[in-house]
């Protein structure tokens, strides 16, 4: 696995989208069960106005991450970037599409870095977090 | 010892430096996070290109994200942004910490945020992860 597509990857290209369903079990390992948590305690969650357990939006940067390693291997573990912004509450049980398309290729002194719009959508197809992520060809 | 405040936006200083405690990363943290965000690449239980397994990018994302409950007693708030440069990788072994300070605060739209730049680093001081993050405080 690794960085089986970077060197011809062309900009405008899609990356394969990985698709997410998250437990509250997962969730939990995540964040850590804790009273007084908006991502464990449903009760609290309510309380805050939400509908029930809230995603961490860390977790959709693992997500993203996933892809861009995918895409890029060693080249985004040592030398990847990432800036996205958790726009809309994910909820236990909502199913995450995360997608990229290739937005530039930049000449740098360590190498070309791959430039990625990213982004998760959930089920009913609305953005929940946006941005981008690069990374170095190798 | 240490005096917890209340987290609020008045308590809040621009400046202030925040840090966590030392942390080994095990090869459990490793494998619960691949179970956690559904992710179980080879590299991450097996060999790497870097000699030796490796965890995920963001494993330590957490420990930067909490920094603030180092100081303050926190009510809880939403994560509106998020900024990562991976330096170097993660291992299982190593004894990690993070430091941050407070960039920024503001308000926008009746809410109230605050900025915090942080890095990573290892027991010799190597830095394996930077970032900065924004998060919204409950009032």
């Amino acid at each position: 696995m690794g960085s089986t597509t970077g060197k011809t990857i062309e900009v405008g290209q899609e990356l394969p989208r990985l698709v997410k369903e998250i437990s509250q079990r997962q969730i939990d390992a995540y964040s850590g069960v804790r009273p007084h948590s908006i991502h464990t305690d449903e009760a609290w969650a309510r309380k805050k106005g939400f509908s029930g357990t809230l995603v961490q939006g860390m977790m959709s940067t693992a997500y993203i991450s996933e892809l861009m390693i995918h895409l890029l291997g060693k080249g985004f573990v040592e030398g990847g970037k990432m800036s996205v912004a958790f726009i809309k509450p994910v909820c236990a049980g909502d199913r995450l599409t995360v997608g990229g398309v290739v937005k530039d290729k930049v000449v740098e002194e360590e190498g070309t870095r791959l430039v990625v719009e990213v982004w998760c959508e959930n089920q009913s197809g609305e953005k929940v977090t946006v941005g981008t992520a690069s990374g170095l060809l190798h | 010892m240490a005096e917890f405040k209340e987290l609020t936006y008045e308590n809040l200083q621009v400046g202030e430096e925040f840090f966590s405690g030392e942390h080994v990363v095990t090869p459990e943290d490793i494998e619960t996070y691949a179970f956690a965000v559904d992710d179980h690449h080879p590299w991450f239980f097996d060999d790497s290109p870097f000699g030796g397994p490796i965890a995920h990018p963001t494993l330590l994302g957490n420990q930067a994200l909490r920094l603030r409950s180092t100081k303050y007693m926190v009510r809880g708030g939403l994560h509106a942004k998020q900024e990562f440069e991976f330096l170097q990788p993660i291992r299982p072994g190593m004894r990690v910490r993070t430091k941050g300070k407070l960039t920024d605060k503001y308000e926008r739209r009746g809410k109230q945020y605050m900025v915090t730049e942080f890095v990573t680093i290892d027991e010799h001081g190597t830095e394996l992860v930077r970032g900065k993050f924004t998060q919204m405080l409950f009032k």
